[in-house]
């Protein structure tokens, strides 16, 4: 009786303790990632190979929410309002916080100051790639041609304002050539038109390319990142292809609402590098196209800065604006 | 010879115990969120997705499988028994299925559905088996020029389906594009009528239509006609199709399997459209046009098969390229990617047990949904003996699920409350809902390939006269228009279309 009197006692205390002391409780409850994209697609897929080993490493379960529309932005103004108490997070992509930022007029959360970061999670280059039937074997042969021929060539992207549509317009000024720009509704689509010669050429998902440049139904000309893929090791980069400072690569990171306790960061932040930095994880990851690139808060959160830096240029040069 | 020995692999996958379990598993949950008002296959797919984690790829596969088609049978019992179609195909199996269970032959009906379901599917994955690496060529055939056509015929084949005045039909199309169009602009991004709302900005979902104008607008409806409201079971005529039933409707399979395959094939929009060509086609082939709305039995055959052929036959973008063709498409291609597979060319030679072993089990899964749906057609009959104030309610709670669970969103519901209300006006200004929703569903399509085609062409209208296949389908759809336009054609179509 009495040690069944104390054990209520020592509830009503923990529940009382005040907020500083929050961090050693945490977490009190199932944890929840909002995958801001629909289930299936790459975001989700990340969230889902976190999920699990973070559930275990925090001895609460995680769920995986999915709460797509509006390009990423409705999931993430929603952990934006969310309690900054640890238990909400979001799976933040470079369009969720790089590029909507400039993109939108009126977003409805601020990506940096809503936002505790946690960690970058992976990173993932796209390919530009093309249909056999426009006759060119390399980056220079593309410039030579649509030089000759401005504003002929298309290029299909997933929807306006993706890194896809955004690669196109950063290659359109980096080699000073003027390309026609067909947004189509998801990756799928695109690349079927693409595939069937419809349009010509396409920044897109090196996972989601792969199997066709292997059948030869499309030429990878370079990928996008600073470094060659570890998938397509004889494709170029564009940098080594000539196009000086020309580099993008997707990304995806943990973020919490803003004024989380930076202990439970902390916590997360390193509970998340050790999962990705085990050979299992990291390995299911790599066969889906992603490279585990595991950081602190710290550097997050400054690349979350210069990325959107980066990006308001981008968006400022292809005239692009979501009201 | 080889496709029999690809078959032989396919059967040795697809029957063994595990992968016939799942495959079961698969079509009696699809049969049940079929059934389940709102949940459709790609909410139920989406949850499921981290479950098959821990599954075999081809078990996960044939299960996620038998979840799709499953649906597009248990789908037709909720349109043919009160009215609700869960998917954009099913909007048509409205039109006469649920004329057909007024009349007290809801059984028939279902019946009927089932089994050109079954026939339908069978011959469908014969096609998928044989023709599948040249089918998926056809698909690149189809440029935006050819969509765009190809759509603009469908609307104008959208005014066949309306049973009263042509005006209000075409207004009612019209209306349904211009809700298509909601949200933000595909190419510039530009907002249009989303009031700031940014749960608005990738326009408004399909289900959240259809329940609203079909389910809430009919329950509204229905509440006003106080003592005399209806039930159904006073006059049921049996249960099961009689002779001349079998003899109107074996044509009507026949030629919505044709349609339904083919179109099925065609990346995005395809298969909805296939539900709907094939009622056109009944309606214009059979002597007495009269008859459809009314409850015309090959109006339930036909586009029933057809849409469960383009079920079947919308995987062969999927197991040939590895390019999704719908939503649902879309979602296998990641439960394919958890696996391991990324699909594309390479997954028909590298893993043969998986595509064939797929192949395989279509069969076996049409065959467990003829013998799992026949017998609950009784059951279901039953069901419209429910008194209504316990199966209204229960319509309503189970639709409000089924929208919430679609994006996670309560604002989804509201819509569809408001949207109930506008079904109610429609249904006081006689005013037919189905050539709505294929509006609104070709609407954005439409748009799109317009655009999409006007850019590649640099602002060139002729690319839809000078690429043969665009040019024939807007000659068949001009053709359509005269026919329905002519004065004289008219005055005989308002005779027989007109309820006295």
């Amino acid at each position: 009786m009495r040690t069944a009197l104390l054990a209520w006692l020592a509830c009503i205390v923990a529940l009382c303790t005040p907020v500083g002391a929050v961090a050693q409780k945490y977490p009190v409850r199932s944890i929840k990632i909002v995958a801001p994209f629909s289930p299936g697609g790459g975001v989700d897929t990340v969230a889902r190979v976190i999920a699990d080993p973070l559930s275990k490493a925090l001895g609460r379960p995680v769920i995986v929410e999915n709460r797509p529309g509006a390009a990423g932005t409705i999931g993430a103004a929603l952990v934006a309002k969310a309690p900054a108490d640890g238990h909400t997070l979001l799976l933040g992509t470079i369009s969720t916080h790089g590029i909507a930022p400039s993109l939108y007029a009126r977003l409805p959360y601020d990506a940096q100051k809503d936002f505790t970061p946690i960690s970058l999670l992976v990173t993932q280059p796209n390919v530009l790639a093309v249909h056999p039937s426009l006759g060119v074997r390399s980056v220079a042969d593309l410039i030579r041609l649509a030089k000759a021929r401005p504003g002929t060539i298309a290029y299909a992207s997933s929807g306006t304002g993706t890194t896809q549509h955004l690669s196109g317009a950063l290659f359109e000024a980096a080699a000073g050539v003027r390309l026609v720009h067909v947004p189509y509704k998801g990756s799928a689509p695109a690349l079927t038109d693409l595939l069937g010669g419809q349009v010509q050429l396409m920044f897109d998902n090196l996972p989601t390319a792969l199997p066709h440049i292997q059948a030869g139904k499309l030429t990878a000309l370079a990928v996008t990142s600073s470094t060659r893929a570890l998938r397509l090791p004889d494709v170029s980069t564009m940098r080594e292809a000539g196009l000086a400072g020309y580099e993008v690569t997707s990304w995806y990171a943990l973020y919490a609402p803003a004024r989380t306790p930076p202990a439970v960061a902390q916590r997360l932040s390193s509970e998340v590098r050790r999962i990705l930095a085990s050979p299992a994880v990291a390995e299911r990851l790599r066969e889906q196209g992603f490279q585990p690139a595991p950081g602190t808060p710290e550097q997050l959160g400054t690349m979350t800065r210069d990325e959107i830096a980066r990006w308001a240029k981008v968006v400022k040069q292809a005239g692009v604006t979501m009201e | 010879m080889d496709l029999l020995a690809n078959l032989a692999t396919g059967f040795a996958v697809a029957l063994t115990w595990q992968n016939v379990a799942f495959c079961f598993l698969g079509v009696a949950l699809g049969t049940l969120i079929g059934v389940l008002p709102g949940i459709g296959p790609v909410a139920t797919i989406a949850m499921l997705l981290p479950i098959t984690f821990h599954f075999e790829p081809a078990s996960a596969l044939i299960m996620l499988a038998g979840i799709y088609y499953g649906a597009q049978y248990g789908g037709s019992t909720t349109s043919i028994l009160v009215n609700l179609p869960g998917e954009a195909s099913s909007v048509v199996t409205c039109l006469d299925g649920y004329q057909m269970a007024r009349a007290g032959r809801a059984g028939a009906a279902l019946a009927v559905a089932a089994l050109g379901s079954f026939f339908a599917g069978c011959v469908a994955t014969l096609i998928l088996a044989t023709f599948a690496p040249p089918l998926a060529e056809l698909a690149f055939k189809f440029g935006p020029a050819e969509r765009f056509s190809l759509m603009v015929l469908g609307l104008v084949a959208a005014v066949t389906l309306a049973h009263g005045s042509l005006l209000k039909a075409i207004t009612m199309i019209v209306l349904g594009v211009l809700l298509g169009l909601v949200g933000a602009d595909p190419e510039v991004g530009r907002m249009r009528y989303t009031f700031g709302l940014p749960q608005l900005t990738d326009g408004i979902g399909f289900v959240v239509v259809a329940m609203g104008i079909f389910a809430f607008g009919e329950i509204i409806a229905n509440l006003e006609r106080g003592d005399s409201r209806e039930v159904f079971t006073k006059s049921i005529k049996g249960l099961w199709p009689t002779r001349e039933d079998f003899r109107l409707a074996w044509k009507a399979v026949l030629r919505g399997t044709g349609i339904g395959s083919l179109l099925g094939i065609l990346p995005g929009g395809g298969a909805t459209l296939g539900a709907f060509a094939s009622y056109m086609v009944e309606k214009k082939v059979a002597k007495d046009p009269s008859r459809f709305g009314k409850g015309a039995i090959e109006g339930v055959a036909g586009p029933e098969s057809a849409n469960n052929a383009g079920a079947q036959t919308s995987f062969i973008p999927l197991l040939t390229l590895g390019i999704p063709s719908n939503a649902v498409m879309a979602l296998m291609v990641g439960a394919m990617i958890i696996h391991g597979i990324q699909p594309g060319p390479q997954v028909m030679q590298e893993r043969p047990e998986l595509f064939w072993g797929m192949i395989a089990s279509m069969w076996i899964g049409n065959l467990l949904l003829v013998i799992l749906n026949l017998p609950m057609i009784g059951i279901w009959v039953k069901l419209l003996s429910v008194p209504y104030r316990l199966l209204y309610p229960a319509i309503l709670v189970l639709c409000c699920i089924g929208i919430y669970s679609l994006n996670n969103s309560v604002f989804d519901v509201g819509l569809a409350v408001f949207f109930g209300l506008l079904g109610y006006v429609f249904i006081k200004l006689e005013c037919e809902p189905a050539p709505l929703m294929l509006g609104f569903v070709l609407g954005p399509m439409l748009e799109e390939n317009l655009r999409k085609a006007m850019t590649i062409s640099r602002g060139d209208p002729g690319v839809f006269v000078t690429r043969p296949l665009s040019l024939s389908m807007l000659v068949i759809a001009a053709v359509l228009l005269v026919i329905v336009v002519l004065p004289a054609v008219r005055r005989k179509r308002e005779e027989a279309f007109q309820e006295a």
